[in-house]
């Protein structure tokens, strides 16, 4: 016992160095490509170069014939051939038809990558070429080539609220606008990779770079026919996911998982960059009908939102994102009636899949230029028009009819972005043009449901394991994964919280389906607040025999003893305490059982999916973004030079890795708004390389100012809301609004790359006699040359 | 794309080889030409992959004496036969950064190098950076602001930085956005890699190298 306390920070809220900073910087994080095993064999795909075809025949003996090659795999070698997450309607291996650029025909595994990708170029697929529908409003019609199924609408879900016709009376002004948004690949710098290390016939351990190892987990065991206890998924460190790595993983996993029991070694499959791009799922492109309509002082009285969303030749999850984008269609504003459809459409393009934000950037997009339109059709300023519609605590009932939990943070998060953009100023006293440059300010608001949505509610739980070691050093386990955004962090944190010992005492490790049980993905923002829950109650599990072992040490009841400071001591007398290791050491000693389990799950809601009535979500974030831009008019250029972002996140668990979320939602949804362009010939995608698909660079990136209104909610570990998703969300729809303001024109496609732009302008464009001349022919498709830096 | 070759592979009975074509200019001038100065470059001769040649890198301040094929990447040689697999392949072709490496203090892309080419260069990686047991100073800064998320693009990001202080070692703001804007890094850590910059660039003044 000790009665000399150094006062420890708590950990909540502070900016210790991340658990996985110094092998990061170092160079020594092992990520699944720096994985080698004796004896490991090298994956490589056969893949269509159309995107739909009739499937004669696949020949692979001239890959067979490769002196390197050990094995190739048709349909016909797949014990159960479906790897839909949801639905069966994709095909691991194709057998008669071919139905998106990409779709695999064969697999190959030889002793090394080259040969392998050499001898898949060898498989010969006979094909006769199809019509396709490359556009998801043309695939409704009724005369569509049917892409997979009796109907290319494959579901609608709908929001009704209120009688839209009666409240149109009521309206002054109407927008009816049509936005067509683009999809966006998610471009994680690490390829998507795994290693599949098989057991004899019995099980098989895959290690891949992932967000969703479970999912991986059921979809090699439906694959190989396996019960899922003989597949173990661990998540190898994962280069950046965004959603990417929540769906696709499986399918390269399986592919992996494929090769090794049929060859009963090692393999590896690590994804060329080019076939990253062209083969993986995408944001979804979107077509957004509006018809919103406002009374003279600008209060919204109906709002109609029909959207096709462009699910590509498989479901996938789209159907899932579909569902947040239908309750995501209106924002955090008060409306008098609503109609929503959300129509899930097949075409032959490259699938779409989970990407930060998961539908709900593509009609916030849309919503927000349409509350510009409003803005501007009324003579209002556009700040001023979203007050008077804006959710507070006196008025917080979302589109769904779901009454939110005080407090509702929308008001104050406008405010506070308002403010600090300066956006009174900058109206009231543009700044002049700086040569060529036109400057610019836009606003848009967020509201984000944290966590799974209703129909996904029965995924929303979490484990988490917590042993204390005999040093007083701490391992914990979760079900969540560490993509980049912090989450090891933020479980270290909570954890070294709750136990009161300093985050360098916590280790957390890579999650592993073998030590914790189904938690889910790791998506929706909900990692931290997930895992962080379910390590509270581990903690709390630990603590019952924890507890007693201390009060005996310190001389007073369990009941007495607190955790603080890396020591056990006498609530009320923290001059009475004994150093957590000592703690540690004794229970050791007494052979105490010093693992806990724990879970959590998310409250059960009520939600009419015919209607879009009730409780989507648990909870929400709020969530606004102001932009500066300056446009060249001439060159149709746009920089972004700040973004000023508001955000409602609760409480604060880590510093660093919360403002790391919003700088690089920013950066993204920037660049997602102005230069990633996924440009597609008939499904295929003419831009699969980082010179011609434009993220943004260190020299493209604006100066972001944060704003955090942090309030106590009971939602996450600690009062953490989900940052991850409302980092993003705002962004493009701001940036968008800020480049028609400095333009004076209206763009409704998205991204607003400079063809888009000098488009746009028309005859106001500087020199629209040229451009008539030079753009005109190449307007009837998309220009496939003419980029951002080009 | 770029694919990881084996020994023997292909082989040049006849007819000038990259290797006989490359001995016939010497290291210097290859090296000359491939790294910078590309007015005395002669016209690229086609020819298939070849038997491998001896080589002798110097890396990290080591010195291997190595057996490789002619048209392999630098960055193929520090992963595949120095199991250096600290630099990162994230495209192959020259166009995220993921791999850059210094060669005698300058950035550039190991992909873009080949691994000839760096013979008579002093090659630093991620892995060279440490100093002992410690972290190097750039390395330090970028721990000490966060100046990674997945850190995959990390060490390119940080030899990129190790390179650009070398050359200007009291960058301004704007210079050290454009100096880094050869590396990608799509979490968007911008903010806190330009901080972690103008850190190193502090620590390098009191003393660092």
């Amino acid at each position: 016992m000790t009665s000399h306390l150094e006062p420890v920070p708590g950990p909540l809220g502070g900016r210790h160095p991340r658990i996985d900073a110094a092998a990061k910087v170092t160079g020594s994080t092992r990520y699944v490509a720096d994985l080698a095993l004796p004896g490991m064999l090298h994956a490589a795909l056969a893949t269509a170069t159309v995107a739909s075809a009739r499937v004669l025949g696949v020949d692979t003996a001239a890959a067979r014939a490769h002196a390197d090659v050990v094995a190739v795999l048709t349909a016909a070698d797949v014990p159960a051939n479906s790897i839909g997450v949801i639905f069966g309607d994709q095909p691991l291996l194709v057998t008669d038809r071919v139905r998106m650029v990409g779709d695999r025909f064969a697999l190959v595994a030889a002793r090394t990558a080259e040969a392998a990708w050499t001898a898949a170029r060898l498989v010969g697929a006979s094909l006769e070429e199809l019509p396709g529908v490359f556009d998801p409003v043309a695939a409704v019609a009724d005369d569509a080539p049917l892409v997979n199924g009796a109907s290319n609408v494959f579901r609608t879900f709908h929001v009704q609220r209120g009688d839209t016709a009666k409240q149109a009376k009521r309206a002054a002004v109407v927008v009816e606008a049509e936005y067509r948004v683009g999809g966006q690949d998610h471009a994680y710098l690490e390829p998507q990779g795994c290693l599949a290390i098989p057991e004899g016939r019995e099980r098989i351990t895959i290690v891949a770079s992932c967000q969703c190892p479970f999912y991986i987990q059921q979809g090699v065991a439906s694959v190989l026919g396996l019960p899922l206890a003989a597949v173990r998924v661990e998540q190898a460190p994962t280069g950046g996911g965004f959603g990417g790595k929540e769906d696709y993983p499986t399918e390269p996993a399986a592919c992996a998982a494929l090769l090794a029991w049929h060859t009963g070694h090692p393999v590896r499959l690590i994804y060329p960059r080019e076939l990253d791009l062209q083969a993986t799922t995408k944001r979804h492109a979107m077509v957004v009908r509006h018809r919103w309509g406002a009374d003279r002082a600008g209060r919204l009285r109906f709002a109609e939102v029909e959207t096709f969303m462009d699910a590509g030749a498989y479901v996938g999850l789209s159907t899932v994102v579909a569902e947040r984008a239908n309750v995501s269609a209106i924002g955090p504003y008060h409306v008098g009636a609503v109609r929503v459809a959300t129509h899930v459409v097949y075409t032959n393009n490259l699938f779409g899949g989970a990407f930060r934000g998961f539908g709900a950037p593509q009609v916030t997009w849309a919503a927000e230029a349409t509350m510009d339109k409003l803005a501007t059709r009324l003579g209002m300023d556009p700040v001023e028009l979203r007050r008077v519609n804006v959710l507070d605590d006196t008025r917080r009932t979302i589109c769904t009819g779901q009454r939110l939990r005080t407090p509702v943070l929308a008001r104050e998060v406008l405010d506070r972005a308002v403010e600090l953009a300066g956006w009174d100023g900058f109206r009231a006293a543009p700044p002049a043009a700086d040569g060529a440059w036109r400057h610019g300010m836009g606003v848009s608001l967020v509201l984000y449901g944290c966590n799974l949505h209703w129909g996904g509610q029965r995924l929303d739980r979490s484990s988490a394991v917590v042993i204390l070691q005999a040093d007083g050093s701490v391992v914990v386990r979760v079900g969540l994964t560490e993509m980049g955004q912090g989450n090891l962090t933020a479980c270290q944190t909570v954890a070294a919280a709750a136990l009161g010992v300093d985050p360098s005492q916590v280790q957390v490790w890579q999650p592993d389906t073998t030590t914790v049980a189904d938690s889910g993905p790791t998506v929706a923002s909900r990692g931290s607040l997930m895992s962080g829950r379910a390590i509270l109650d581990a903690v709390r599990r630990l603590r019952v025999r924890l507890d007693p072992v201390a009060a005996e040490l310190l001389g007073c009841r369990p009941g007495e003893v607190e955790l603080a400071g890396g020591f056990a001591r006498v609530a009320g007398s923290p001059e009475r305490a004994v150093a957590m290791q000592a703690v540690a050491k004794e229970m050791s000693a007494r052979r105490i059982e010093t693992i806990a389990t724990g879970w959590h799950r998310t409250k059960a809601r009520r939600f009419d999916p015919a209607t879009g009535q009730g409780a989507p979500y648990e909870f929400y974030a709020m969530a606004c973004h102001v932009a500066r831009v300056a446009v060249d008019p001439g060159l149709g250029i746009v920089r972004v030079e700040e973004v000023t972002a508001a955000h409602d996140v609760g409480r604060v668990l880590h510093r660093d890795a919360l403002e790391g979320q919003i700088h690089g939602g920013v950066v993204q949804g920037m660049g997602w708004g102005v230069s990633e362009e996924l440009r597609l010939d008939r499904g295929r995608l003419v831009n699969p390389n980082f010179t011609d698909y434009v993220i943004p660079t260190s020299a493209d990136a604006p100066r972001i100012t944060i704003a955090l209104v942090e309030s106590d909610s009971e939602a996450g570990p600690c009062g953490a809301k989900g940052i991850g998703e409302p980092s993003f969300i705002p962004t493009a729809a701001a940036v968008r609004n800020a480049v028609c303001d400095a333009l004076g024109v209206e763009v409704d496609t998205l991204p607003l790359t400079p063809p888009r732009l000098v488009e746009a302008l028309g005859e106001r464009h500087p020199f629209a006699w040229v451009v008539e001349a030079a753009t005109r022919p190449a307007t009837e498709h998309e220009p496939a040359t003419v980029g951002p830096r080009a | 794309m770029a694919r990881k070759p084996r020994d023997n592979e292909h082989t040049c009975p006849h007819g000038v080889s990259r290797r006989g074509f490359l001995g016939s200019l010497g290291a210097g001038a290859v090296a000359a030409a491939t790294l910078g100065r590309p007015g005395e470059t002669a016209p690229p001769e086609v020819a298939d992959a070849v038997e491998p040649s001896k080589v002798t890198l110097l890396v990290n301040g080591r010195r291997h004496r190595l057996l490789v094929e002619p048209r392999w990447t630098l960055l193929h040689v520090l992963r595949e036969r120095l199991g250096l697999t600290g630099s990162k392949p994230g495209c192959e072709r020259g166009e995220c950064g993921a791999c850059t490496v210094l060669i005698d203090g300058v950035p550039r892309y190991a992909c873009l190098t080949l691994a000839l080419e760096a013979e008579g260069h002093e090659v630093t990686t991620i892995e060279g950076l440490m100093r002992g047991e410690e972290l190097g100073p750039t390395q330090q800064a970028f721990a000490a602001e966060d100046a990674f998320q997945c850190g995959y693009c990390t060490p390119g990001q940080i030899m990129a930085a190790e390179g650009l202080l070398r050359a200007k070692p009291a960058p301004t703001v704007a210079e050290i956005r454009l100096g880094m804007s050869g590396n990608l890094c799509r979490c968007g850590a911008y903010p806190h890699i330009v901080k972690a910059v103008r850190r190193a660039a502090e620590a390098r003044k009191g003393g660092g190298r």
